[in-house]
């Protein structure tokens, strides 16, 4: 704006028409009759002028220093005071808190020290505004309102209450509604709305747009407006209701139309069905003479709709409605086969990683499986099934025969012979297994698909069985029991003892026929309580294994193998139930023997290692079994000869388990080193590594064994003798205990020559070795495992020297540097600067509660200060006027002690004078 | 203590007396000893008793009494009865001050009131003779200390109770002595454990007990005697928190009763006197284990402890593991200077030291000895390598917590970082390593962990470690071989598992998901594979090792 102030003042001030050129008197004629009453005139002037005291007084109001902001770049609406810029108002609500501050804190000021307790609710008592009316008016609403309060929840005494604080007129209550004269004419209308008052923005607003219009126009407006508004509301009312009134009628109309449409079709529908059915002639044959009736019969609702039902049964029952597997070539089979062998591989491999995959991948094949028919399941091939059989070969696939070669042309009628299954159920059997297939829902067929799949191992089990041994080609016969006295029906053990009891009249040899014989009777095809009893009979029998052991006689050991792999191939079908079997048998053995452990513990170790996958990561059976074999070669301080078999057994099981993944076994090379050490026949002179060294039990050295012949070790020597052994049984063990231990010390360094610290691992073991072909030593060893152990060491040397050529520097930290985490920027919308986007939660609740504390502070150090200045003011002032009262009266006083001086001189020279006068009258008189 | 030499005095005159009496009683036992039933003899005992407390006159029936309850027979109600009737007995006269030596009364009360102390002397020693019995000894052990309380109010006749300190000493021999285990697990319990003043004359008592006998003492006695030691281990804070006595609280403030540095003096000496007797090994390893924890801190001069842990320290083995934490206590507390400290922990390293029993106790002491960042890298790096040679042949108890400390270690000490990542610098070094591998610069049989070359060696037996058979302690050794994010690893969280709670953490899973099973059934698992099979096929490892055939 230019000009100077008072320029800009002068403009203003026409502006609102409170200056001005003379106005005709026309002009002020109509002004006269447009503002009725001088107070509303005058009402409007002040208000302009207080508008306009406000524009010129720069420091009325807080604005921004940079002044206002741009729209652009907020989000608040246009006519918000803050974004014009002006924050708040320094004068009102410094004159705001004045005020406050004189109601409360100078009352505390002035009644500290000096005012009790005492506090005076009468109202009126010392007010003489109050007019008699007024009291008891007030009177009344305070009676009310602690009527109100209700004193308690349950106060049923309440309403009476209520009632006797009623006013009443001739015992008759009044009540205010009753005569319509009486009503409360009272109306609101006039007084503003507290909204209009709200800041003081809009009213400025208001101000200059009644000043933009001129004040004429103002009032109209006001007036016209009144009655309209009081209109629209009821019209708006009556206008909705016709509106939705409208709307219904149309809803119907267009309801009826669409009915009579869909009618016309309904009519239509026959040709359109026949049009449908034209298209599926030829598939389905059945229902070609059912077509004319159906044709003919269109009108017929109920017909129609039976005849739907009928139609789509069977198009879901007729089989050949679906395309057919194709038959796949010779060479297909081979490759999908191989391909299958490679997914498994590949499986294990992961799972030896320890990476977490199987069941992700497992199930999108299944439910691949699950969607193409389940019936059409290759493992219902007999060609398939023979090919299963390859699978430890891998590659180089040769052709078995097959099932169907032997003679076998169904799987039903290999697993179960004739005469087992009860007279007259030969027939039902297909129906029943059918019908089971049929009921069963989504989650057991594919349980059944698992089953399906696993018979085709039974079955390859034993044909591969059926080659080699004879008596898996038990020739059935109409006989309670065959040639070798096995009986063809047997009870389905299902604990331990029961099978103890149903085999005890067997011999060891032929349980496994009799095993074959109770799993293909107990089928799961074949009754819907068998898959429990088989599960049940898999656990049995892996304590049966447990049991054949821990009695073991040598020539067993087909037996316990054939038992094992029956288990193997049940553990398909449950493998929860086989896998607890065996993992309470490892718990007992632990709890009770964990540095005992039996022929049967091993037997059963030795079965875990073959039936689960030993490579994996973990697994939770062959964990435990392998934490248990290390516990054994770890804790286990050998006191007896057995107690070394017993380890060199577990030493050679936990290579095994270690052949796929390579894993170390950190206790099997101590238990193979201490071995060795205390069989020498001398002490090591030296520390020959780092491996705990055990100081053998008297005459476990060897001594003189030269001319002993190297055996094996076998499973006896595990056990306990129980006679004491002589002398040269005891040499002959021995020496087979060094070379068998020697053995497993190359097999491991076989195994583990790839580990990084193998030379550290290994470099003991040479030391070790070469002790033991020392002269003094190997005097005492035959010759040939002096031999062996000259070979080994050579081997063992080739190997170490490898590795310290191989190895290299550890560089294990070549990860890409890590970045820091950033939250910001992060794209945002509707993003406003002046909020804060932390995305740390904590952080920024942190962040606001710390703003938020500092700004109270800040707030309240400003209210002590401004209540510390107001005091001293107050103080001040109270000072001031307390000096000016003294002040006053101290010269009142003097003026007043003035005074009377002044008189009583007054007086005095007055006396004086009279004396002197008087003197002088009686001098002259003299 | 003139109430001490007065006691002694008097059980002198006891003594003399005792054996008069002893002629007389036996004399009266015949007559006594005729009724042999049991009721007869308890309410015979009631009479006595009621007798004697009637009046004077009956006084002689306490010799009657106290015959007995001295009676050795295999009836235990008996002596029972009879000593609990004593008791009461003693307790009143007691209480009336008939015990109490006066010098105003005539000589005839003088004689009657030496005599009545006599009488009590030889109750005394029959309620300790009890002691030494199984059944007896607790209702004895109750009796003993009541008495004890009583005597300590009454006998002296004065306001203020004093310690009768005669009698306890003799209370505790006779426990000491006696063969009933419980005996002293309940004494300890109910007296020892309770009262400040108890443990404080308890440990005279056994400081006593041990000088008297000296060498003589038999090791029966000695292992009793270490019992009873190693049960009294709450040691007080401060001397504000001896407020708990069985006898009135002495009067006077100075009293040593009052004081925490007469209490330790007290149980330093009992202490001494008993490891002054010789240890045997049981007793020394025992004595080193609980030393940092609840000996040393009752001495008032640990030192004492030096020679004794500096000697055990040097025996090697496990006596070495646990002498090492008193050693620390006195380095700690005392500022003991043990020279070449670090060669010596260095040398503890060895084959045993993770199979041990004290692993745990012993990798807690480690981790504080090797906590300071001050440490040289040099010697740190030598601790690591060692410890990595012995993980090679360690249990997978002990990797798991190796491994995290060596962690640990590694963010302190960021030199030590080259055992895992060392980057040939030059051409001419990375083509001698190519063609000729690298040999292990570390020294293992280095003595001094200063010149080990353990830094310029790298840890390939931890990364050995990450293929280890157990998932979890592989898991645990690939810690080192990722990015260092986290700032430290708990310890604790890693001690203290065996192989008993590794194959728990496994059991106590229950099977959910159906485990996998090896898709091939093997064909061979204890048999030969036959001469007629394919011929990719072989013998298992297992097969060609061991004969499954012949017997």
């Amino acid at each position: 704006m230019a000009g100077s102030q008072l320029k800009r003042l002068k403009a203003s001030l026409k502006e609102q028409g409170i200056i001005g050129a003379q106005k005709s008197k026309k002009q002020k004629r109509q002004n006269a009759q447009d503002l009725k009453g001088t107070s509303d005139k005058r009402l409007q002037r002040s208000e302009a002028l207080e508008s306009i005291r406000e524009q010129f007084n720069p420091f009325q109001f807080k604005t921004n220093a940079r002044g206002p902001k741009f729209d652009v770049t907020t989000l608040k609406s246009a006519n918000d005071r803050t974004s014009k810029g002006i924050h708040g108002r320094p004068g009102v609500s410094k004159s705001k808190g004045e005020e406050r501050r004189r109601e409360t804190l100078l009352v505390e000021m002035q009644r500290r020290n000096k005012v009790g307790g005492i506090v005076d609710r009468r109202f009126g008592e010392s007010d003489p505004t109050m007019t008699l009316e007024d009291k008891m008016i007030e009177r009344f609403t305070r009676e009310q309102q602690r009527g109100h309060n209700k004193t308690s929840m349950f106060d049923l005494e309440e309403d009476d209450e209520e009632a006797n604080g009623e006013l009443t007129h001739l015992g008759k209550a009044l009540k205010f509604g009753e005569n319509p004269s009486w009503r409360d004419d009272f109306n609101e209308d006039d007084l503003p709305s507290e909204d209009d008052n709200d800041g003081i923005h809009p009213d400025r607003k208001h101000l200059k747009r009644r000043r933009q219009r001129g004040p004429d126009d103002g009032d109209e407006q006001e007036e016209e407006g009144q009655p309209e508004r009081k209109k629209t509301t009821k019209e708006i009312y009556d206008e909705v209701i016709a509106k939705s009134k409208f709307h219904k009628y149309e809803r119907q109309a267009a309801k009826e139309e669409d009915t009579d449409l869909i009618a016309e079709i309904d009519k239509g529908l026959p040709e359109l069905q026949a049009l449908l059915f034209q298209r599926q002639k030829p598939s389905v044959k059945v229902a070609d003479k059912d077509k004319a009736p159906v044709l003919v019969a269109g009108m017929n609702k109920a017909v129609l709709e039976k005849d739907y039902d009928l139609r789509v049964r069977l198009l879901a029952e007729d089989k050949r409605a679906q395309p057919a597997e194709r038959t796949q070539t010779e060479d297909e089979k081979i490759e999908a086969e191989a391909k299958r062998l490679r997914e498994l591989e590949e499986k294990r491999l992961k799972r030896m990683r320890g990476e977490a995959v199987s069941d992700d991948e497992e199930e999108p094949s299944r439910k691949g499986k699950k969607e193409s028919a389940d019936d059409d399941e290759p493992a219902f091939d007999p060609f398939q099934s023979a090919d299963n059989d390859e699978f430890g070969l891998g590659k180089g696939i040769k052709v078995r025969p097959t099932a169907t070669e032997l003679g076998f042309d169904d799987e039903d009628d290999f697993l179960i012979d004739d005469d087992l299954v009860a007279s007259g159920s030969d027939l039902e059997f297909d129906e029943s297994g059918d019908d089971m297939e049929d009921e069963e829902s989504g989650d057991e067929q594919d349980s059944e698909s698992d089953i399906e799949e696993d018979d085709e191992f039974v079955r390859g089990l034993l044909t591969e069985a059926e080659l080699k041994d004879s008596i898996f080609q038990a020739p059935s016969k109409q006989k309670g029991d065959d040639q070798d006295g096995i009986p063809y029906t047997f009870p389905c053990p299902q604990t331990l003892a029961q099978m103890v009891e149903t085999f005890r009249s067997l011999d060891v040899p032929k349980v496994p026929v009799a095993v074959q014989r109770i799993r293909a009777l107990y089928h799961p095809k074949l009754d819907s309580g068998n898959k429990e009893r088989l599960g049940n009979f898999s656990q049995a029998l892996v304590q049966y294994v447990a049991f054949l052991g821990d009695s073991f006689e040598p020539h067993w050991f087909p037996t316990l193998e054939s038992l094992s792999r029956h288990i193997h191939s049940l553990a398909k079908t449950f493998p929860i139930e086989v896998a607890k079997a065996y993992r309470a048998h490892i718990e007992e053995m632990e709890a009770e023997r964990p540095l005992a452990l039996t022929v049967g513990d091993l037997v059963i170790l030795t079965a875990i290692g073959t039936i689960f996958p030993t490579s994996d990561h973990f697994h939770q059976v062959a964990t435990p079994a392998i934490l248990s074999i290390a516990r054994f070669l770890g804790q286990k301080i050998p006191q007896s000869l057995a107690d070394y078999a017993a380890g060199t057994y577990l030493s050679i099981l936990a290579i095994q388990y270690q052949q796929l993944s390579k894993r170390y076994v950190p206790e099997l090379v101590n238990f193979c080193m201490n071995t060795l050490c205390s069989l020498a026949h001398q002490k090591p002179k030296t520390n020959l590594g780092f491996f705990p060294l055990h100081e053998p039990a008297t005459g476990t050295r060897i001594k003189g064994g030269s001319k002993t012949a190297v055996r094996k070790l076998s499973c006896i020597d595990c056990q306990q003798p129980e006679e004491i052994l002589s002398d040269l049984q005891q040499l002959s063990l021995k020496v087979a205990l060094v070379s068998t231990t020697v053995a497993v010390l190359k097999a491991a360094a076989e195994t583990w020559c790839g580990m990084p610290a193998f030379f550290e691992t290994f470099q003991p073991a040479m030391g070790v070795f070469q002790h033991l072909a020392s002269k003094a030593n190997s005097k005492h060893l035959p010759a040939a495992l002096v031999n062996k152990i000259n070979d080994t060491t050579t081997i063992l040397s080739r190997l170490l020297n490898m590795a310290r050529l191989s190895r290299r520097p550890l560089e294990l930290h070549h990860h890409r540097p890590q970045a820091i985490k950033t939250y910001i920027p992060k794209f945002e919308d509707s993003f406003d600067p002046n909020k804060h986007y932390d995305p740390d939660r904590e952080r920024a609740e942190g962040a606001k509660l710390r703003a938020e504390h500092k700004r109270e502070r800040k707030g309240a150090m400003r209210e002590l200060r401004k209540d510390a200045s107001f005091m001293m003011r107050e103080n001040l002032r109270v000072k001031k006027e307390k000096d000016e009262a003294y002040e006053k009266k101290y010269k009142r006083l003097v003026a007043e002690i003035q005074g009377e001086e002044g008189q009583a001189s007054n007086a005095y020279a007055r006396e004086k004078a009279a004396r002197q006068k008087k003197n002088a009258n009686a001098r002259e008189r003299r | 203590m003139p109430s001490a030499v007065g006691e002694t005095a008097e059980q002198s005159a006891v003594k003399r007396k005792r054996q008069e009496i002893g002629d007389k009683s036996k004399k009266r036992r015949k007559s006594v000893g005729g009724n042999d039933d049991d009721n007869d003899k308890l309410s015979q005992i009631q009479t006595l008793e009621s007798e004697i407390l009637e009046s004077r006159k009956h006084y002689n029936n306490i010799v009657l009494l106290i015959e007995i309850a001295g009676q050795k027979t295999g009836d235990l109600e008996t002596p029972l009865t009879a000593a609990e009737s004593l008791c009461r007995v003693f307790v009143q006269l007691l209480a009336s001050g008939s015990l109490v030596k006066k010098k105003d009364v005539s000589e005839k009360d003088a004689t009657v009131i030496a005599w009545l102390r006599e009488r009590y002397g030889a109750y005394k020693e029959v309620l300790l003779s009890m002691l030494q019995d199984k059944a007896l000894g607790f209702k004895a052990l109750t009796l003993a200390m009541a008495l004890l309380k009583v005597e300590a109010q009454h006998l002296e006749g004065k306001d203020e109770s004093t310690f009768p300190q005669v009698f306890f000493r003799d209370i505790v021999g006779a426990l000491l002595q006696s063969p009933v285990e419980q005996l002293r697990q309940e004494f300890y319990d109910t007296f020892v454990a309770e009262y400040d003043d108890i443990r404080f004359y308890t440990f005279q008592g056994i400081a006593d007990f041990l000088t008297d006998r000296d060498h003589l003492a038999s090791e029966d006695v000695r292992n009793k005697v270490f019992g009873m030691l190693l049960r009294i281990d709450d040691i007080p804070g401060s001397s504000e928190e001896l407020t708990d006595f069985y006898i009135d609280a002495p009067q006077k403030k100075k009293h040593p009763l009052y004081s925490l540095a007469q209490h330790k003096k007290q149980a330093q000496e009992a202490w001494l006197a008993f490891i002054n007797l010789g240890l045997s090994k049981e007793q020394r390893k025992k004595i080193l284990e609980i030393m940092a924890i609840s000996i040393a801190p009752w001495f008032a001069k640990p030192e004492l402890f030096m020679d004794f842990l500096t000697d055990c320290y040097n025996t090697g083995g496990s006596i070495s593991l646990l002498a090492l934490s008193g050693v620390f206590y006195l380095i700690q507390e005392r500022n003991l200077d043990y020279p070449d400290f670090y060669k010596k922990l260095y040398s503890l390293l060895d084959a045993d030291i993770l199979h041990s029993k004290y692993r745990s106790r012993f990798i807690r002491l480690l981790d504080t000895f090797l906590g300071s960042s001050h440490l040289p890298a040099v010697l740190v790096a030598s601790f690591i390598k060692r410890l990595a040679r012995l993980a090679l042949n360690a249990p997978p108890s002990a990797i798991a917590v190796i491994i995290p400390w060596f962690y640990n270690l590694f963010k302190k000490h960021p030199l030590c970082t080259f055992m895992m990542h060392r980057v040939p610098r030059s051409k001419e070094e990375k083509d001698l390593i190519e063609t000729e591998g690298v040999v292990d610069p570390f020294l293992p049989d280095e003595l001094d962990p200063m010149a080990t070359n353990a830094l310029e060696s790298c840890l390939w037996e931890i990364v050995q470690l990450q293929s280890h058979y157990h998932p979890n302690i592989a898991t645990i050794a690939k810690i080192i071989s990722e990015q260092f994010t986290k700032q430290s690893y708990n310890l604790e969280d890693f001690l203290d598992h065996s192989y008993g709670s590794l194959l728990e953490a496994e059991m106590i899973k229950n099977i959910r998901k159906p485990p996998v099973v090896e898709y091939m059934i093997p064909k061979k698992i204890f048999t030969k594979v036959g001469p007629a099979s394919v011929p990719e096929e072989k013998d298992s490892l297992l097969v060609s090792l061991w004969d499954f055939e012949s017997s």
